[in-house]
């Protein structure tokens, strides 16, 4: 009797304890650094009492990777790049999006990037953010009028003094675009032309960095310059360097593009909905736009009720018009000539 | 002159050792969000930002599990493995030796890589038991080598004089084995662990969701330039040497008495 | 009939470590093996069995110079290290008085315990135009403007160096305390001044250590991605930051696998080179 007791009462805390676990939803979400930010994701979790799993990655290619070899059902959120989408819905990886429930009329009309985020009519992935491939620099310790003009950025006045963005399609769109050659129409035959002008921007570089390390070398004095930068680089230390700042040079610049989706065979398909609502949603989008890893345009414009004016100011809020007019979306190569871009990419880093 | 040179050397060579350590550590104490120089004026609140990052305590807390788990195992499997070399004759012992060495020559990113292909084409979900495995598999090598090393005449005289004396081989092993090798079953114990804790691209690689502290880390230095990376650093820094310390101080010494 | 008894009690002792390592080291090792011989088309992983991979190593600059510059640093790094670990060494384990000398040893792998990451990233602030480095060899007047150093093969180097100096100094000093101070006498009584015992009784009799010492840095050093991640500056590339860029951007599994076996013949070859003083399981 007294063992029959013993496992009785085991057996009730046991189903206890894991039905306590279970009663919290969970979102697996595949994200970008600037997703894990707890002043965004709180929010979510408390008005919902969900946990909200996050991975960050590299670049497409490995995102791809991992969600092809996993499960349906592993992965509820998916974050890609704007110009990514048609991958992920070639790779059957993005269910579709109900787009109606989302506020896309209060979106900056540029940035709903309609025939990006859908294939055949069907809409996957919503813009939930945006910003530019450009320069950041040190404006103690560089001359403004150099920085207006892209063949003057990398020019070997700042010799040592500059570090490139290490991400190959903004970086070689922009060499694209100070060629002359609009992003959109980059082919196998201007590589050449291209890889001449990363040669030089590589010769008169110190490093090639990503997002921490470029800022580390920004704020550090190592650099002066950031090739690729943009207000999603140094917006975050404006607060403590106000002279670090960035512009777009008169040729123009390379505009990015975040989209969300749901990935296809969630088992969490309306809380995914959910988290997509929260983050276009104003209070959402204010905060993603600010979020600690790097800051970006928010896609609604309605979130400019809720940002800050200095917030705004360091995002040129006001000037967004004009710089939408004046920049191109990243490249958009088919395989073969992504690979051959990626493989020019590594023999630049390499010299 | 030539007296004092090797105290000189000692000294610069401290100097040297030391300097990334005491950078790390006296701008975890920094006011102002960038950890470079100027130095402003002490200042706790990088600390009080990683104990309350419940992220950071996670991983904190899952690689305690994965170090003393995986070196658990690495130590088991290792004991039993250098236990039945050196106490039974198998024909190709030498090669038995051979693999399970192995692993040391290979660096850990291979057998990341390896894992990773493996583990993924086999459909299982990437976790801290992944990484755990992973974490056997190069301390285990480790593991029975030191056991191995340490198995001498002495140990299998005490053996013998048991066995005659009617004890079962699972007496012999428990009550003569075990405590005649614990300091270097020990060793091989507290190596596997600090190796572990601060493994990074096995734990990477095999990990999805909860990491371990140097993937947190690396995720931290990924996402934002700030002393929390210094703050984090020097904690772990200040709880490893207390160990370290502790364990000098009340074990080692006790032992050599 | 208890031989076969004991052979059987022998394999079970032996058997799960085995088991173990056949399945989670051998066969991915195997997989890998495999999988270097297929290719990656677009994002499909096609089993031809051919030597393509190779082949994009030898042709394509950026894959073969990452070799040189992996095999470069790492020469490079155990040879520095070996040269100022040594000393280090031997003051510990000749000069400082028997019951200071753990605490001395203890003091010098100290900074074993930081993470790994954050002492690589502590070097970058350290080196930085605007670190601690920097600014003391201005305020000491030997130079007029900050030197670059992070983000250099140097950064990376002496980034290296500081972990495996540490990590060398516990081996050699190991070795040198098991040495009988009687060839020390032997060779004094015979006439020999420091330099000569040095020369022909301490050091070859210290050569085993020293080389097991040298293959592990070897080892370590050219697998590393993390130190020359930070510090580098991505200004040239390594054997792991190719994989890893492999893995992370295009999820190239067959052209990574490839590079990874061709790393392992690295090692076999400076195996190879140093198997007459290695006693890797006499640790």
């Amino acid at each position: 009797m007294k063992c029959m007791r013993k496992i009785l009462l085991s057996t009730i805390s046991m189903v206890a304890v894991a039905s306590n676990a279970a009663a919290k939803d969970e979102l697996n979400a595949l994200v970008w650094c600037d997703h894990t930010d707890p002043a965004l994701i709180e929010p979510f979790e408390t008005e919902h009492n969900v946990k909200v799993n996050l991975r960050e990655y590299e670049g497409t290619g490995a995102a791809l990777a991992l969600l092809e070899q996993s499960r349906p059902g592993d992965w509820d959120v998916l974050v890609i790049d704007g110009i990514d989408v048609f991958r992920a819905v070639e790779a059957g990886i993005l269910a579709p999006l109900a787009v109606d429930e989302l506020p896309t009329a209060d979106f900056f009309p540029e940035v709903v990037m309609a025939e990006n985020n859908s294939v055949d009519g069907v809409t996957y992935a919503v813009t939930e953010k945006f910003g530019y491939n450009t320069v950041s620099y040190n404006s103690s310790k560089v001359d403004q009028s150099d920085m207006e003009d892209l063949s003057t950025i990398w020019s070997d006045k700042y010799n040592g003094r500059i570090s490139i963005y290490d991400y190959y399609l903004p970086v070689m769109g922009l060499a694209a675009i100070a060629e002359g050659i609009p992003t959109a129409k980059i082919g196998s035959s201007d590589l050449d032309q291209i890889g001449d002008v990363l040669s030089i921007m590589r010769s008169n570089a110190a490093s090639v960095a990503g997002v921490v390390a470029a800022q580390t070398a920004l704020a550090t004095g190592e650099v002066d310059i950031v090739v690729g930068g943009g207000e999603w680089l140094t917006a975050v230390l404006a607060g403590e360097r106000p002279e670090l700042t960035w512009t777009i040079p008169k040729e123009g610049a390379v505009r990015w593009a975040q989209s969300i989706g749901v990935v296809e065979g969630s088992k969490n398909s309306d809380l995914a909905m959910k988290f997509i609502n929260y983050i276009v949603s104003p209070e959402g989008q204010a905060r993603l736009a600010t979020s600690s890893c790097f800051w970006g345009m928010p896609a609604n414009a309605k979130a400019g009720d809720i940002l800050t004016d200095d917030q705004k100011a360091v995002l040129r809020w006001n000037q967004q018009p004009d710089y939408l007019a004046l920049t191109q979306l990243y490249p958009a190569p088919d395989a073969d000539l992504d690979a051959e871009m990626q493989d020019l990419w590594l023999e630049t880093l390499q010299q | 002159m030539m007296r004092a040179l090797p105290w000189i050397y000692l000294l610069v060579a401290f100097v040297f050792i030391y300097l990334p350590v005491a950078a790390l550590v006296l701008f975890s104490f920094q006011s102002g969000t960038l950890p470079v120089p100027p130095f402003n004026g002490p200042s706790l609140q990088w600390y009080g930002e990683i104990l309350s990052d419940d992220d950071l305590m996670a991983a904190l807390r899952n690689s305690v599990a994965v170090a003393f788990g995986s070196s658990a195992a690495a130590v088991i499997l290792g004991f039993f493995a250098a236990y039945g070399l050196a106490r039974y004759v198998l024909p190709g012992s030498a090669l038995i030796r051979g693999i399970l060495i192995a692993p040391l020559t290979v660096s850990y990113l291979i057998v990341g890589l390896g894992l990773l292909i493996v583990l993924t084409r086999s459909g299982f979900v990437l976790s801290l038991l992944t990484a755990a495995i992973g974490h056997v598999v190069i301390n285990l090598p480790l593991a029975f080598a030191i056991i191995y090393a340490s198995m001498g005449s002495q140990q299998q005289n005490a053996e013998r004089a048991a066995r005659d004396l009617g004890a079962g081989e699972v007496q012999v092993i428990w009550l003569v084995t075990v405590p005649i090798l614990l300091p270097s079953i020990a060793a091989a114990f507290f190596l596997s662990v600090t190796l572990s804790w601060d493994e990074f691209i096995i734990a990477f690689l095999l990990t999805r969701f909860d990491v371990s502290l140097p993937v947190e880390i690396w995720s931290l230095l990924r996402s934002g330039l700030s002393p929390r990376l210094n703050a984090i650093g020097s904690f772990v820094f200040l709880i490893s040497i207390t160990v370290v310390l502790f364990l000098e101080i009340f074990v080692f010494r006790r032992n050599r008495q | 009939m208890n031989h076969a008894k004991q052979r059987i009690m022998g394999w079970g002792f032996v058997a799960p470590a085995l088991l173990w390592t056949m399945a989670f080291f051998v066969l991915p090792f195997v997989v890998m093996g495999a999988m270097s011989l297929a290719t990656m088309k677009g994002r499909t992983l096609i089993w031809d069995l051919s030597l393509a991979n190779y082949l994009e190593l030898a042709e394509k600059a950026y894959l073969w110079r990452a070799i040189v510059v992996s095999l470069e640093i790492t020469l490079t790094v155990t040879l520095v290290s070996i040269i100022l670990a040594y000393p280090l060494a031997w003051i510990i384990a000749f000069r400082v008085p028997k019951h200071w000398q753990r605490l001395a040893l203890l003091l010098s792998i100290l900074p074993f315990w930081t993470s790994y990451v954050v002492r690589s990233y502590a070097w970058l602030l350290v080196l930085a135009r605007e670190g601690m480095v920097n600014n003391t060899l201005i305020s000491l007047g030997l130079i007029g403007d900050p030197i670059t150093i992070a983000n250099t093969r140097f950064a990376t180097v002496t980034g290296f160096v500081h972990f495996f100096v540490m990590l060398l100094t516990l081996t050699i000093y190991a070795n040198l305390v098991q040495l009988s101070p009687n060839y020390r006498r032997a060779a004094m009584d015979l006439g020999a001044n420091a330099l000569q015992t040095f020369r022909h009784v301490i050091l070859p009799l210290t050569l085993p250590g020293v080389v097991t010492g040298a293959f592990l840095t070897f080892v370590l050093c050219i697998g590393d991605y993390v130190t020359p991640q930070i510090l580098g500056g991505n200004t040239e590339l390594t054997v792991p930051q190719v994989i890893m860029v492999q893995l992370g951007r295009r999820a190239d599994f067959p052209l990574a696998s490839a590079l990874a076996i061709v790393l392992m013949g690295i090692v076999s070859l400076a195996y190879i080179a140093s198997a007459r003083w290695l006693k890797l399981d006499r640790l």
